[in-house]
C-alpha cells in the first residue's frame, strides 16, 4: 500500500467519531430488524438496507465533499483504493493480505469488472450464534440476493460514486455483493462494474419500488445530485493535479511517474507519440537542452507575468542579468562534476524508452557540463526575451559600479573627497579580486558540502526504500504509535 | 476463519454513516405508518444490550455505591463517551451530559426522535440484566425517563434521564 493512502487511512480512522466495532455490528443488525418488521419479506429487507446504507453514505460524503476532490477520478483507480473506501465506511483497517483484487477482462468494454474478496467480515461476524440475531438469511429464495453487508455495499458504492461525480468523470460503479459469511459462504465478495453515466442512469431508473415486492414505502433517493462548486477555484485545480494517485505514483517511483506524466501530457495535447515527438529533436538534442532552459524561464514568466514586470525597469534588468552572468559561472565553479554527471544520467534515464534509441546515444555523447551550458545558453535567450540586454552588460559587476572620470583628465585641484573618488574604482578592483580569491578558495568546502548533501541523499534514498528495515518503515512506525496515542488522547 | 463477537470488542468502528442510517430508519418507518418510533429506538437499544452482555460486562452487581463508575465505564467502553453523571437522590433521577454522542450530532428537522433514545434503552437494560443474574439482595435497576435535550434537535449536548429504583426489578 502506498505512503499516501496509509497516511489517510490512519487519519480518518484517527478522527472519525468512534465506538466499540461490536456496538456498531449490533446496530448494524437491529436496522436490518426493525426494516424487517415492516417489510416482513427477506429479499425487500436488504434492498432497503443496502438503500438506506447508500443515502447514509451520500449524506456524510456531501458534508464533507472537499475532502473527496483529493482522491483518484479514474473508476480504476477507485476500486483500486477499496481498503481506503473500506476504512472511510466502516473505519476499520482490514489486516495485511485480507484484501484479494481480480480483474475480470470485459470483451469490447473500456474498462473491465473487478471481483473483490475480504476474508474476515466484521458485519457477519458471530452472526447467527445469538438469540437476538432473528434475521433467517435461509429465507432468502432469489439466489442473487444480496447477504448481510448489504448496507455497506451500498455505502461503499456510493461512497465510490460520490468521488466519481466530485471528479467530473463520466463512469460509475456498481458495487454488488456476491458473497456473505452470514448466509454460509466462504468470505466476504463484492462484484464491481464499471458503466458510463448513460448506461448508469439507465441501470438505476429501475425503482426500489418496483423490486420490492411487499408494497412498504421507500423514498429512493436522486442518484445525480448537483455538487456545489467550491469558492476555491484554486483548490480545485490544486486537487485535478494532486489526487492522492498521483501523488502516491510520484512517492514511489519518482522518474518513472514523471514520465509516465510527460507521455501522458505528450499524447494529450499533441496527439502524438512520445517517440515521434523527441524524434523532431534527433540530432539537434543541444537544442533540446536549450529550449528546456528556455521554456523554464518562460513558464516562470507565466505566472502573472511577474518576471517580465520586473524586467522591464532597467536597473533590475541590470542586476538580474549580472545575478545570471554570476550563477552561470558559479555553477560549475561550485557544483562538482560528479553531481554534475548524475544529473546528466538522470536525463539520459529520462529520455530512454520515451525518445528514439539515436537521440539517447546522441545525448551520452555530451558531458554534465555541456548540459548545463546548454541549459543556461536557453535560459540566456528566455532573458533576452524578457528584457535583459547582455550586450550591454559589463565583464562583471564591479566594472559596473566602478565610474571614471567621463573626459579623463586629472583635476588640477585635487581635495580630499576627489582624491577619495579616484582611488574609489582602484577599491573596488581590490574588494572584487580579494572576493574572487575567496571564492575560489570556498571552492573546495562548497564542492565538499554539496557532494556530501548529494551523495547523502543519494544514499539515504537508497537506503529508504526498502520499507521493511529502511527508513521508511521505521517512519511509518513511529507515525503509527503517533496515531495510537492520538486515539488513546481521544478516548 | 471469520472474527468473532469478542475479537469484536478489541477494536473500534466509525460511526458516521451507521449515525445517519438510524435517521434514514426512522424516516422510513415514519413512511410506512408506524407511530411508535421511540419505541422501536428503544427496542434497538435493548436488543444490543441482550447481545452484548454476552461478550462483555463492567461488573458483577450495580448497587447504590458504583452505580455511577458502572454507568461512566458501560458509556466510555461501548460508545467511546465521556459523560457527566448527576444522580438526584430525593427524585431518584440519574441525569447524563454527553456532549459528543455518537448518534447525534446534526439537526434534522423532519426527525422527533434522537437517536441517543437507542443508547437510554441499551444502558438501562445492561444495567438490569447484570442486576438480573446477580443473587445481591439490594439490587437497582434503572428506567428510562426520557431525552430532555439532543443534538438532533439543535442543541449542543445530549442529555439523558433515566430513573433509579431500587430495592430491584
Amino acid at each position: 500500500m502506498g505512503a499516501v493512502q496509509w497516511l489517510l487511512k490512519k487519519i480518518t480512522k484517527a478522527f472519525g467519531r468512534n465506538t466499540n466495532s461490536l456496538f456498531y455490528t449490533l446496530l448494524y443488525r437491529e436496522i436490518l430488524k426493525e426494516i424487517h418488521e415492516i417489510t416482513e419479506i427477506e429479499e425487500d429487507s436488504i434492498i432497503i438496507l443496502r438503500e438506506i446504507g447508500k443515502k447514509a453514505a451520500n449524506e456524510s460524503c456531501e458534508r464533507h465533499s472537499g475532502i473527496f476532490k483529493w482522491m483518484p477520478g479514474n473508476p480504476k483507480k477507485v476500486l483500486e483504493y477499496f481498503e481506503l473506501l473500506w476504512v472511510v465506511v466502516f473505519g476499520k483497517e482490514l489486516e495485511e493480505g485480507e484484501l484479494t483484487y481480480e480483474e475480470i477482462t470485459k470483451e469490447g468494454s473500456k474498462f473491465n469488472d473487478y471481483i473483490i474478496t475480504i476474508k474476515t467480515c466484521p458485519i457477519c461476524a458471530g452472526y447467527g450464534l445469538d438469540e437476538e440475531d432473528t434475521f433467517n438469511f435461509n429465507n432468502l429464495r432469489e439466489k442473487d440476493s444480496e447477504g448481510l453487508a448489504c448496507g455497506l455495499t451500498g455505502m461503499l458504492e456510493s461512497v465510490a460514486n460520490f468521488i466519481l461525480k466530485v471528479k467530473k468523470n463520466d463512469y460509475r460503479i456498481n458495487i454488488v455483493e456476491q458473497r456473505c459469511i452470514a448466509k454460509g459462504e466462504e468470505g466476504l465478495q463484492f462484484v464491481c462494474k464499471i458503466y458510463d453515466v448513460a448506461d448508469w442512469k439507465e441501470l438505476t431508473t429501475i425503482r426500489i419500488q418496483d423490486r420490492i415486492k411487499s408494497g412498504v414505502v421507500f423514498e429512493q433517493s436522486t442518484e445525480e445530485e448537483v455538487i456545489q462548486e467550491t469558492k476555491l477555484d484554486i483548490v480545485d485545480k490544486l486537487q485535478e493535479l494532486l489526487s492522492l494517485d498521483k501523488i502516491e505514483d510520484l512517492l514511489d517511483q519518482p522518474l518513472e511517474g514523471i514520465k509516465k506524466k510527460v507521455a501522458e501530457l505528450i499524447e494529450d495535447k499533441l496527439h502524438m507519440e512520445p517517440e515521434h515527438f523527441f524524434d523532431y529533436f534527433r540530432n539537434y538534442e543541444d537544442d533540446m537542452i536549450r529550449i528546456i532552459g528556455f521554456l523554464t524561464v518562460h513558464l516562470f514568466n507565466e505566472y502573472g507575468g511577474f518576471v517580465e514586470k520586473f524586467l522591464a525597469n532597467e536597473t533590475f534588468a541590470k542586476i538580474a542579468g549580472y545575478i545570471f552572468k554570476q550563477l552561470k559561472e558559479f555553477s560549475l565553479l561550485f557544483i562538482p562534476i560528479d553531481v554534475i554527471n548524475d544529473y546528466h544520467q538522470l536525463l539520459i534515464n529520462f529520455l530512454d524508452g520515451l525518445a528514439p534509441e539515436e537521440m539517447v546515444e546522441n545525448v551520452k555523447q555530451f558531458s554534465g557540463k555541456d548540459d548545463i551550458n546548454f541549459l543556461f545558453e536557453g535560459a540566456q535567450m528566455a532573458f533576452e526575451n524578457l528584457g535583459i540586454d547582455f550586450s550591454e552588460l559589463k565583464e562583471n559587476v564591479w566594472e559596473e559600479i566602478r565610474r571614471e572620470r567621463e573626459n579623463g583628465l586629472i583635476s588640477s585641484e585635487q581635495s580630499m573627497i576627489t582624491q577619495t573618488e579616484e582611488n574609489f574604482p582602484k577599491v573596488i578592483r581590490i574588494i572584487q579580486e580579494i572576493l574572487m580569491l575567496f571564492s575560489e578558495i570556498l571552492t573546495l568546502p562548497i564542492r565538499v558540502l554539496v557532494s556530501e548533501s548529494h551523495y547523502g541523499i543519494k544514499t539515504a534514498i537508497n537506503s529508504v526504500v526498502s520499507e521493511e528495515e529502511g527508513l521508511f518503515g521505521r517512519i511509518k512506525d513511529r507515525i503509527d504509535k503517533i496515531f495510537d496515542y492520538i486515539q488513546e488522547i481521544r478516548r | 476463519m471469520n472474527y468473532s463477537r469478542t475479537e469484536l470488542l478489541l477494536s473500534e468502528a466509525t460511526m458516521n454513516q451507521m449515525r445517519n442510517a438510524i435517521y434514514h430508519l426512522q424516516r422510513f418507518i415514519k413512511k410506512n405508518g408506524v407511530t411508535e418510533i421511540r419505541e422501536r429506538m428503544r427496542r434497538i437499544g435493548r436488543n444490543i444490550a441482550h447481545t452484548y452482555i454476552k461478550y462483555w460486562k463492567p461488573i458483577d452487581i450495580v448497587n447504590e455505591s458504583n452505580v455511577k463508575d458502572v454507568i461512566a465505564t458501560i458509556y466510555k467502553n461501548i460508545l467511546n463517551s465521556h459523560i457527566s453523571i448527576d444522580i438526584d437522590n430525593i427524585d431518584k433521577k440519574i441525569t447524563i451530559r454527553d456532549t459528543d454522542c455518537p448518534l447525534c450530532k446534526y439537526q434534522f428537522d423532519d426527525i422527533d426522535v434522537a437517536g441517543c433514545e437507542i443508547i437510554i434503552a441499551m444502558i438501562t437494560e445492561f444495567i438490569n440484566l447484570i442486576n438480573k443474574k446477580s443473587k445481591d439482595s439490594t439490587p437497582l435497576s434503572l428506567e428510562p425517563i426520557n431525552v430532555e435535550e439532543s443534538r438532533t434537535f439543535g442543541s449542543r449536548v445530549c442529555i439523558q434521564h433515566f430513573r433509579l429504583i431500587k430495592g430491584g426489578n
